[in-house]
């Protein structure tokens, strides 16, 4: 596996004799390269973001904290961003661990259909999913509505509404949770559960004392991505909370980032916020994670992972997961298949049918963008999916098992890209690399680093849990018997932390599609990718050509994704 | 483990490695635009003569240097730029490359650009506002020739010249709104026999500006009319993007836009869409809002010549016909115009340009005006 990066390059020719008199062995040399990356991916984008926060052209300034958090109305835009996203956090955990489980331990019927439901919301662009929502449940317009009318009355379920936005966004992001909880399930050896349910236990009982503290450390990881993202997320509020006043604290971002000139200093500002926030809950997950041998499930004894009986509930289940699967994946790709066959959007009738065509798919296929920017979009995310997680994997190992002084800094460093806006990262590399000898700006390469940055937080947080399950006495065993620590862990580890590798992967390869905040300031001419096609075609009002884009998008990743699924089945990651 | 822990390790030489790559801190600008002065010169030289020159001459000086150069580099938030490329590579043997970004990042990349000195834009196409500020860091140079002379005097602005304008105006949906009942004015908007029925637009300030200034012409006072916008606003759906609006307004979501683009509307009602900014019998609400897109030459082109063939290009007929095909309003009169004989206004760039801050604080309060009478 190469690990090499262009960033990385550097550090290691810049202070060669250092590493050479303290740290010989390769395996400091490994450590050593996968710190130093981490550390210059993340430091690049925040030494910015703080200087444009706390300096100005006269000195250090807090004009920028003045100007984000000393509004009138700061408190309700807290109010609200705190209802919706904790809201969003609790209904993406709770769908996303019930469907894991329900998957992975038990024996519910339609297993195939948990793969869509737990990749298409992720595949289609939030904004699509957005307004597809609007054309299902607006009290005015919505699909939903004009069914239930005649038993709920006119406009009886409103997307319009801080419960609208909770449920958008957590449904949109329960994708991340249910990747997370599975590959946590998959590690956990379920002879403990069938312990207490031999002790007498009832099930509820084992799910709630035995199943979910196994599972702590993914659950609190999964809360602090949800909360952290759902904080920062601006396209549900914008679409959905606006039309009635309902404001949140990132509205301000939009605000301050748009006027010209850009007022660094208050987004920054609202960063800072949002990164004490997300650094004191890394914290607490490293705490949660310590109480050491308690998660680790994975251990010397093997188990044969054996799928409980729901009984009487099965069909109950089989039923629950139609409902989801239509809610969260038929409806909105229906409406965004009926709408990518129209000319404008329209409610359906006999009439539209009539007039249904393929010009949006035509016209997609002459565009000479399309293809380079497919390619690019591919090349990008495998890139950055492959890239991410093999230094994660490293990483994480420096986290949880080594001994390293400061080793916990890594995390928080690993960290600190998700709460960096997009623009401000973007901002951040043209500007290094625009002075950097090495010619990176204007390439793909430039756009890889941007990816890589973006998404190793979510990499770390997969390959920390993952690691967290894995007890120490199999690496012991190994180096006993004479094995090398690189060989420990690729011989040992990494199959064991494969299912965990691979949920963060294909995460990361899905949601590289639709970066667009910091590409639309680093692509170049010829180094287009499909998040800018998508924008172009948003911005060109021709919202109908963009639903057809969004289905190839999905068809795309599906079959990218089964085939990444198949493969790993094929080399024993996947031991469903 | 060892003395030195990861943590100084990690800190030290990245921190070092970052200001060794900067040189400097971010955000002091400036700088690095030695060796520009190479390329600035040449490109003086260049525009200096074509600027002096005139009739077939210029022309064809300026296509003899343009195809010499070969190459043509734009920035630009125009969303009908692939055409005029595609026109403007059939006529001539010039190779271009298009970046396209929404005006801000096009701005921004062009700044960040600049103060590292690297010169990747021969010209930049895109919204005033934006034009403005490069014009006042000084990045622009002059262009003259008789194609401009011509362009509405409104587009003819210091160092930049408009090759279209976006045109506000109010769209209805046809179904919702009966021939005859159509607003006549945005005044009327405030009545609350439109609550819930209008929509206005996040990040419409300029628009904002524009009626403002309009209302203030008319005599009333700013309180008023900030009065007069609050009502409106409590009668609104507010929407982001002007996309949304219009795609939400030709599905129902609500029955009248108050600040769309004219173009939105006409390439919607083509398609077939039940919406119109032009009612049933006499003219539409006056007065419309004018906002120019315009391009300008970069002082540091590396194809000055390319890039000022371009400009001619999309002043002239080839140029504005593309316009015209998306429905937008090219910058050149023409025989039909279809702005003829209404009342326009202007957006208030250089006001926009000096305080800023003020507009995008004013409209931000208005539009949440809406939130206390519609909320919940």
């Amino acid at each position: 596996m190469t690990t090499a990066s262009p960033a990385l390059g550097q550090e290691t020719v810049a202070e060669p004799a250092r590493w050479r008199r303290w740290l010989p062995t390769p395996k400091m040399l490994i450590l050593g390269m996968v710190g130093l990356a981490i550390g210059y991916l993340a430091l690049v984008p925040l030494y910015y973001l703080l200087w444009g926060t706390f300096f100005d052209g006269n000195g250090v300034t807090f004009g920028g904290f003045e100007r984000a958090y000393g509004h009138s109305q700061i408190l309700p835009l807290i109010g609200n961003s705190l209802w919706f996203a904790i809201g969003a956090a609790v209904l993406s955990l709770v769908v996303g661990t019930s469907l894991a489980y329900l998957n992975v331990r038990t024996d519910v019927p339609f297993k195939a259909l948990f793969f869509a439901a737990s990749i298409v919301p992720l595949i289609i662009p939030g904004i699509l999913y957005t307004i597809s929502w609007i054309f299902l449940a607006s009290p005015d317009i919505g699909l939903i509505n004009r069914l239930i009318e005649p038993v709920f009355g006119s406009g009886a379920i409103d997307i319009f509404t801080i419960w609208g936005m909770v449920w958008v966004e957590g449904l949109h992001l329960s994708p991340i949770v249910f990747l997370l909880m599975v590959a946590a399930f998959r590690s956990m050896d379920p002879s403990l559960e069938e312990s207490a349910l031999m002790s007498g236990a009832t099930r509820w009982q084992v799910f709630r004392k035995v199943t979910v503290p196994l599972t702590r450390p993914a659950i609190v990881a999964s809360i602090l991505i949800m909360v952290v993202r759902s904080l920062e997320s601006f396209e549900v509020p914008a679409l959905l909370g606006l039309q009635n006043g309902i404001y949140v604290f990132t509205s301000r971002i939009y605000f301050v980032l748009r006027s010209y000139p850009p007022d660094f200093g208050a987004a920054g500002a609202l960063a800072v916020g949002l990164l004490v926030l997300a650094l004191i809950g890394v914290a607490m997950a490293n705490i949660v994670g310590k109480s050491g041998k308690n998660f680790q499930t994975v251990t010397g004894k093997g188990f044969r992972p054996r799928p409980m009986e729901l009984g009487k509930w099965r069909p109950v289940m089989g039923v629950a997961i139609v409902l989801y699967f239509i809610l969260t994946v038929i409806a909105p790709l229906v409406v965004l298949l009926y709408t990518s066959l129209l000319k404008f959007y329209t409610a359906p009738s006999w009439d539209v049918f009539k007039t249904m065509t393929l010009d949006n798919y035509r016209e997609l296929a002459g565009m000479s963008k399309a293809m380079t920017a497919l390619q690019n979009s591919l090349a990008l995310g495998l890139g950055s999916a492959t890239l991410v997680m093999a230094f994660m994997a490293i990483a994480a190992w420096i986290v949880v098992r080594s001994r390293i002084r400061g080793r916990h800094l890594l995390d928080q460093l690993a960290f600190v890209p998700l709460v960096i806006p997009g623009l401000v990262l973007g901002l951040a590399l043209s500007f290094v690399y625009l002075r950097s000898p090495i010619p990176i700006y204007g390439t793909l390469f430039i756009l890889l680093i941007a990816y890589v940055t973006r998404y190793m937080p979510y990499g770390m947080r997969y390959a920390v849990i993952s690691m967290h399950q894995i007890s120490n006495e199999l690496e012991e065993s190994a180096q006993v018997s004479g094995a090398s620590w690189w060989q420990t862990f690729r011989r040992v580890l990494l199959p064991l932390l494969a299912p965990g590798l691979l949920a963060g992967w294909v995460y990361i390869l899905v949601v590289s599609f639709r970066e667009l905040s910091s590409s639309i300031l680093l692509y170049s001419p010829g180094n287009e990718v499909l998040s800018i096609l998508i924008f172009e075609q948003f911005e060109d009002g021709e919202f109908t050509v963009l639903s057809a884009l969004g289905v190839v998008m999905v068809l795309t990743l599906i079959l990218l994704v089964s085939i990444a699924y198949k493969l790993g089945a094929k080399v024993g990651l996947n031991r469903n | 483990m060892r003395n030195r822990t990861v943590a100084t390790v990690i800190a030290s030489s990245a921190i070092g490695l970052l200001l060794a790559a900067c040189g400097g801190p971010p955000g002091s600008g400036g700088g690095g635009a030695d060796g520009s002065s190479e390329a600035e010169k040449h490109a003086q030289q260049v525009y200096d003569k074509i600027n002096g020159l005139s009739g077939q001459e210029r022309t064809d000086e300026l296509v003899r240097l343009a195809e010499e150069e070969g190459e043509l580099s734009i920035y630009t938030s125009n969303s009908d730029m692939d055409d005029l490329v595609k026109g403007f590579e059939d006529a001539y043997d010039i190779k271009v490359s298009v970046y396209r970004g929404n005006s801000e990042s096009v701005l921004q990349r062009v700044l960040q650009e600049q103060s590292a000195g690297f010169h990747g834009v021969d010209t930049v196409e895109t919204n005033a506002l934006e034009l403005n500020v490069l014009n006042k860091e000084g990045f622009l140079a002059p262009y003259e020739s008789e194609l401009r002379d011509q362009v509405r005097e409104e587009g003819q602005a210091e160092n930049w010249t408009a090759s279209r304008f976006n045109v506000f105006v109010i769209g209805w949906n046809t179904k919702l709104v009966k021939p005859g009942e159509e607003p006549k004015t945005l005044e009327e908007l405030a009545d609350p026999k439109w609550k819930g029925k209008v929509s206005l637009e996040l990040s419409d300030v300029d628009w904002f500006a524009a009626m403002v200034k309009y209302y203030e012409d008319q005599g009333m006072s700013e309180a008023e009319i900030v009065e007069l916008f609050k009502k409106i606003s409590s009668n609104s759906k507010v929407v982001k993007g002007h996309t949304v609006q219009g795609e939400l307004l030709s599905a129902g979501q609500f029955s009248v836009a108050a600040s769309l683009y004219s173009h939105t509307v006409d390439k919607a009602a083509e398609a077939g869409a039940p919406v119109s900014w032009h009612p049933s019998s006499g003219k539409p609400v006056e007065p419309i809002v004018l906002r120019p897109n315009g391009i300008g030459l970069m002082k540091t082109a590396q194809n000055p010549a390319a890039a000022m063939l371009f400009v001619d290009w999309e002043l002239r007929e080839e140029g504005q016909q593309v316009f015209a095909d998306k429905f937008r309003i090219g910058s050149m009169p023409s025989d039909s115009d279809p702005l003829e004989g209404l009342e326009a206004v202007e957006v208030p760039e250089s006001e926009l340009l000096d305080n800023g801050k003020k507009w995008d604080d004013l409209y931000a309060e208005v539009v949440k005006g809406g939130e206390e009478v519609s909320g919940g």
